[in-house]
This record gives C-alpha cells, structure tokens and sequence, in this order.
C-alpha cells in the first residue's frame, strides 16, 4: 500500500514539475558544488541563489517567478554533460549556467549549441570564445579574465617598483593558470623586467617550502601568482617562512579579504575586480543582510560574484519579455548594461561583437599595518 | 642546508603518514585506502574542538588527537570487524567506500573552503632559523619531532609491548595466534585506532603548519608509494621509503622541474616494483599474498 502510495506522489510530482516551470523562467546551472574546487564556486552559486529567491520574492521578473535548478557536477565532465542534457531536454531551461572547472566546459557548451539555449559562464573562468569576436552562445559575468589580468598585474608592479623589476611567478599545474603565467612572463620581458624563474606546483602539495626554496634562490624582487587561492597563498606563506621579504602580487579572489586580515601582510598586493566589502557599500549591506537572512553557511564577502550573476540574468529576462525562449533570450543579452552598483568598478555592458565587457577595472589592495587598504583605485582596460 | 631541511620535512610527512598504512597491513593484510581521508578527518576534528574548547589550544589539540584514536576503533567496531573472514579485496573495497563517505561529510559538514586550524586555536607558526642558515616553520619542526617520537615509540611498543608482540603475532599467523589465546578482534582495533592516530597526527601537523582544504587525502595517497618502497610491512622500510621518495621529490623540484614532483613518488616506486617488488625491507613471501 505504501508502495502504491510513494508511487503514485511521485508521479504527481513528475508530472507537475514541467507544469510548474511553464509558468516561470528556468535557468539551470551546473556547478561544483560539492569536491575539492568547490571551494571557488559554492559561494557564487549560494549568493545566486539568494539574489533570485530575493527577486521571486518582490514578484519575479515582467511578472513571472524564476526558477533557479542547481545541478551538482563535482568538477567532472561527464556529470556537467550529463546536467546539462538534463536541464535543457528535460527541465527546459532558456538559460544554461557553468559555474565549475573549465574541465567541464567543453561537453556543455556541446550541449548549448546543440540545443540553441545561451551558456552563461558565472563566477567560472571566462573563455576566449566570450571576447571579441564573441561565440553568439556564450557569455560571461566572471571577473577574473586570463591576459587582462596579467596586463593590469604587471603594470601595477611597473609603476610600484622603485629599480628594475626581477620576477618570480607562481602558477597550479591546470591548464589555465599555467597558460597566464606563461603569458605572463612573456609580457614582463616586453615591458623591460626579468623574470628570474616559474614554478608550476601540482595540486594538492604536502609542502610548499621546496618550491619556495626554489622560487627565493632566484633572487626575485617581486614574485606574481595567478592560480586558484591555496597556491597563491601556501607559495606566499612559504616564502615568508624562508625568510623573503619582497613584494608579492596575486589574484584577488573570493577569499581575498579575510585572508589579507588573517596574513596582516604589507607586501603582500591582491589585484582585484571586484570592490572588498570593507569598502562598506550599499549593495555589500544588501549582501550581508540577505546573506545573514538565508542563513548561507558562506561569508557575505565571497557572494559578489553570484550576486552580479544574478543581476545580469534578472536584466536578460527582463529584456527577453515573457514568454521567453533561448533566442529572444539571446537577443536580450547581446544587448545589455547593467550597473553592477560599485560591486565592479563599471557596468557589464554585452554587445553582439562582446560577450564578455567593453571595459574592464582593477582595484589593488593590501594590509596597511591596521586594516586592508586601497593602493591603486579602478584602473580600466578596453576589451577589443 | 635548505635541500636539507626540505628532504627532512618532507620525509617526516611521508613516514607519519605511510607507518598508518604499514601498521594495518602488517596486522591484518588489509590496505587502506581510507587511510588520507581519515587523516583529514584528524585534521578537521581540531576545527571542532578548537570551538568546543575555546582559549586552550593544549586541550582541544589531544582532545583531537583522543577522537582519532575513538574514530580508529570505530571504524574497526563497526566496518572492518564485518569484513573479516572475507576477501581482502573486499575489505580494501570497504575502505574506498569509507573514504568516498569521509570525504563527502566534510564537505557538507566544514564546506570545501581553505580552513586555518592554527588561527582557530590562536596558535602562532613563527620560522625559526637553523645553525647553516636553514629556514624551518615551528609546526614542520614540531611534525619532524612527533615523526621521531612516533617511530621510536612504535618499534619499541612492537618489539617489547605486551600488546605489540600480539600484534606481530596476529600478523604473522592468526590462526595460530587465536588457538594461543590472543583477542584478534582487540589487536586488529588496536591497529586501526593506532593507524587511525599517526595518520591523524600528520594531518593536523600539517593543518596547522599551511591551512587544511578538501584535498589533503590525495597527499595520503602520494605517502603511499613511500610504504610500498620500504616494503608495506616494514615500519623501517616506510622511514626509509619516506626519505628516499622526499629526497627525490625535493631535488629534482630544485635542480630539473618542479612539475616532476607530481610524479616522482611513482616513477621510484615503479623502480623498485622491477627491481625489488617485495619493497627493501618488505618479507619477501608477503609478496605471493598480496
């Protein structure tokens, strides 16, 4: 009877679901939510979740309540192919969202051009196919951008350094940050400094201090990493150990501001594309308030990036009008500006040609000796 | 002098870890693949008892290092002790299975984040200066310490321990071991919990030296070729094992590649599986067994 019972709910609730989702807007995500790089993703993904129930709760958008569907991939490929074919065949979802390790781009992206539906890359790194001449299916929202960063990092240690610069770099042995650092040490030979050595540290390592040793015998004057945080931090906090005292420069991400109180480090630099939330704006209070009234087990200061995920589907939709399917959707998003309210140091303004942002801005920020400090204020690069 | 400590410190890593591995399977011939999860698991359980005992480091540091030694028995209690009589693959199937869960309740329970044990305990990590000019950070000088500490207890406790000469006894032949009256059940707990503790050690050692993530099973697993070098049955061999994969690792990061380091504790394994598969201080007949 139970049995019956069970089975009988369940096909209810099978069948109401796509009935349900008729009346809203879906959009499916896959994410690492859960395994060693979730770290990165989590944040931004709760942080999107919180922005969407926020927008449901003032009434949804042009009327219309979203439905927000996570699917978990663990950073595997085979689990994003197999979410992705879930969210648009069987959830029918207008809006597809990456938010894992670039690992998993290559089968959902197969999976979004099979279908027609837009890719929107959000806090997962942005791909070439975003900049210009953009792929019309893909888009990003993500801050941190592979070359751009480089270029606004080595400039900064340009106009910081007092004599010719020496420089050391630190990368994780994936793909993408080795690539930056490759690109990175080709453009500091460009801009007249020396690049003294690169270490490339495989995940996880049991101890960093052979690399540093490495890294400090070289003789750098600065050392520059761009790499998922634990090695930008653990190659930073090994070099300390060993007694270097210079300057070192890294990405700033999602936990860059407890870890610049927790380190308390005067030449440690973190060049960021997101405002830190001591800066005390109105929208980081809306963040922190939203955050506190969800009861999100992450920081309020590691959510900007799904926050501004969230801002930038909100637009889309809106722009898409109701009812809305994957090309009027993709319409809307080739032509969007949304004020990121101080979150980003401009608007994320799409175009048919640019998926990814006209202008890109770069804060750097380090410990004064009492509190994180703003050393160089928006510094803005033309995306072409 | 540098290389020097390096090689030390990484070796002391290793050798914490891989005698866990060692000390189940000389008992029981069971290989532990569970083995990095539940030294996570050591790690992790400072974080909850760093809050549960708030302002006394001391306390919430062996309360810690007490609740690995509980979750070793536990684990034999309520897992392993069904597994035995059965095939040891099965058994070693059973530990994946524990790690797969392991690493799933951390995540749900402390996320994924980068987390600092030492700062939860207020506990400073200061580098101390060596005579030769070497540089060590005071928890790696604590761990090279423990790993010292650990060792001689260990052998000792085997050679001459009521309890270590049953287990050596449950190793060798337990059936013959049963018949003279030794608790096999109390002896295989005692690994575990024994195993479940130097593992634990190496963990929160290392937490508290450079932060503790999700990912630290994967370097129980890189300590693992130094186990099989030395021979898995051998705590000398897993120290000398240890020293001869951390000596490899450290210089070829420093004088070839230090992408070489990923790979290293394999390729000398792979070396001494051609030419000495038994491991070099491994009984050769184990070999046969396994």
């Amino acid at each position: 009877m139970l049995k019956r019972i069970l089975l009988g709910a369940i096909s209810a609730a099978a069948l109401a679901l796509p009935a349900l989702a008729q009346d809203a807007y879906v959009v499916g995500l896959t994410g690492a939510l859960t395994g060693p790089p979730s770290s990165t993703y989590a944040p931004a993904v709760d942080a999107l979740r919180i922005y969407i129930d926020g927008v449901n709760a003032r009434g949804g958008v042009n009327g219309k309540k979203i439905t927000l569907l996570l699917e978990d991939d663990g950073a595997q490929p085979s689990k994003a192919a197999a979410n992705a074919k879930k969210l648009i065949t069987q959830d029918k979802a207008v809006l597809l969202l990456n938010a894992s390790l670039s690992s998993t781009y290559a089968p959902v992206i197969a999976e979004s051009k099979a279908a027609g539906v837009p890719l929107l890359f959000a806090s997962s790194v942005c791909p070439q196919s975003v900049y210009p001449p953009a792929d019309p299916l893909q888009f990003c929202t993500t801050g941190f951008a592979a070359n751009y960063d480089s270029q606004a990092t080595l400039d900064f240690v340009k106009a910081s350094a007092k004599g010719p610069v020496k420089i050391g770099f630190s990368a994780m042995a994936i793909p993408l940050s080795r690539g930056e650092i490759d690109y990175a040490e080709e453009l500091s030979k460009k801009m007249g400094m020396t690049p003294v050595d690169k270490e490339v540290i495989p995940p996880p390592t049991a101890d960093y201090t052979p690399f540093a040793t490495k890294l400090k015998d070289a003789g750098p004057t600065w050392v520059y990493s761009w790499a998922p945080w634990v090695t930008q931090v653990r190659t930073l906090e090994a070099l300390r150990k060993l007694g270097w005292q210079d300057d070192y420069i890294a990405w700033g991400h999602l936990e860059t501001e407890s870890e610049l109180v927790r380190l308390k480090d005067g030449k440690f630099y973190t060049v960021n594309s997101n405002s830190l939330f001591q800066e005390g704006l109105p929208i980081q209070k809306e963040i922190e308030d939203a955050a506190k009234k969800a009861g999100s087990k992450y920081p309020a200061a590691t959510m900007a990036e799904g926050w501004i995920a969230g801002m930038v589907i909100e637009a889309a939709l809106k722009g898409a009008g109701w009812p809305a399917d994957a090309a009027k959707l993709r319409t809307a998003m080739e032509n969007l500006k949304v004020d990121t309210k101080g979150l980003r140091g401009g608007p994320i303004e799409w175009t048919k040609n640019n998926h990814f942002r006209t202008k890109l801005y770069y804060r750097v920020y380090k410990w004064d000796g009492s509190k994180i400090a703003r050393v160089q204020d928006w510094k803005s690069y033309d995306v072409k | 002098m540098q290389l020097f400590v390096n090689i030390v410190v990484l070796a002391s890593i290793y050798a914490l870890i891989a005698c866990g591995y060692v000390l189940i399977y000389r008992v029981s011939r069971v290989l532990n693949l569970a083995h990095g999860e539940l030294m996570m698991l050591g790690a992790y359980a400072v974080l909850a008892t760093a809050s549960l005992f708030s302002g006394h480091p001391v306390m919430a540091l062996v309360a810690a290092v007490v609740l690995s030694l509980v979750v070793g028995v536990l684990v034999y209690v309520f897992l392993m002790r069904k597994m035995t009589g059965e095939m040891v693959l099965a058994a070693i199937l059973t530990t994946v299975a524990l790690g797969i869960l392991i690493r799933g309740i951390v995540v749900l329970v402390w996320s994924a984040q980068q987390q600092y044990p030492a700062q939860a305990l207020g506990l400073p990590n200061p580098s101390l200066v060596l005579p030769g000019g070497g540089h060590i950070s005071m928890w790696s000088a604590v761990l090279v310490g423990t790993n010292v500490f650990v060792y001689t207890a260990l052998l000792g406790f085997l050679r001459f321990g009521r309890w270590g000469m049953r287990m050596r006894a449950a190793g060798q032949n337990p059936l013959l071991a049963a018949q003279r009256g030794i608790n096999l059940h109390g002896v295989y707990a005692l690994a575990w919990s024994l195993s479940t503790l130097t593992g634990a050690l190496a963990g929160i050692l290392m937490a508290l030296d450079s932060g503790l993530t999700a990912t630290m099973p994967v370097i129980g697993l890189k300590a693992f070729p130094a186990a099989l070098v030395g021979g898995l049955d051998s705590l000398v061999g897993a120290l000398v094992g240890a020293l001869i994969v951390a000596a490899a690792e450290v210089l070829l990061i420093y004088y070839v590649d230090p992408l070489l380091s990923d790979v290293v504790p394999f390729l000398v394994l792979v070396a001494m599986l051609i030419v000495r598969p038994w491991g070099l201080f491994g009984t050769r007949e184990e070999l046969d067994r396994v």
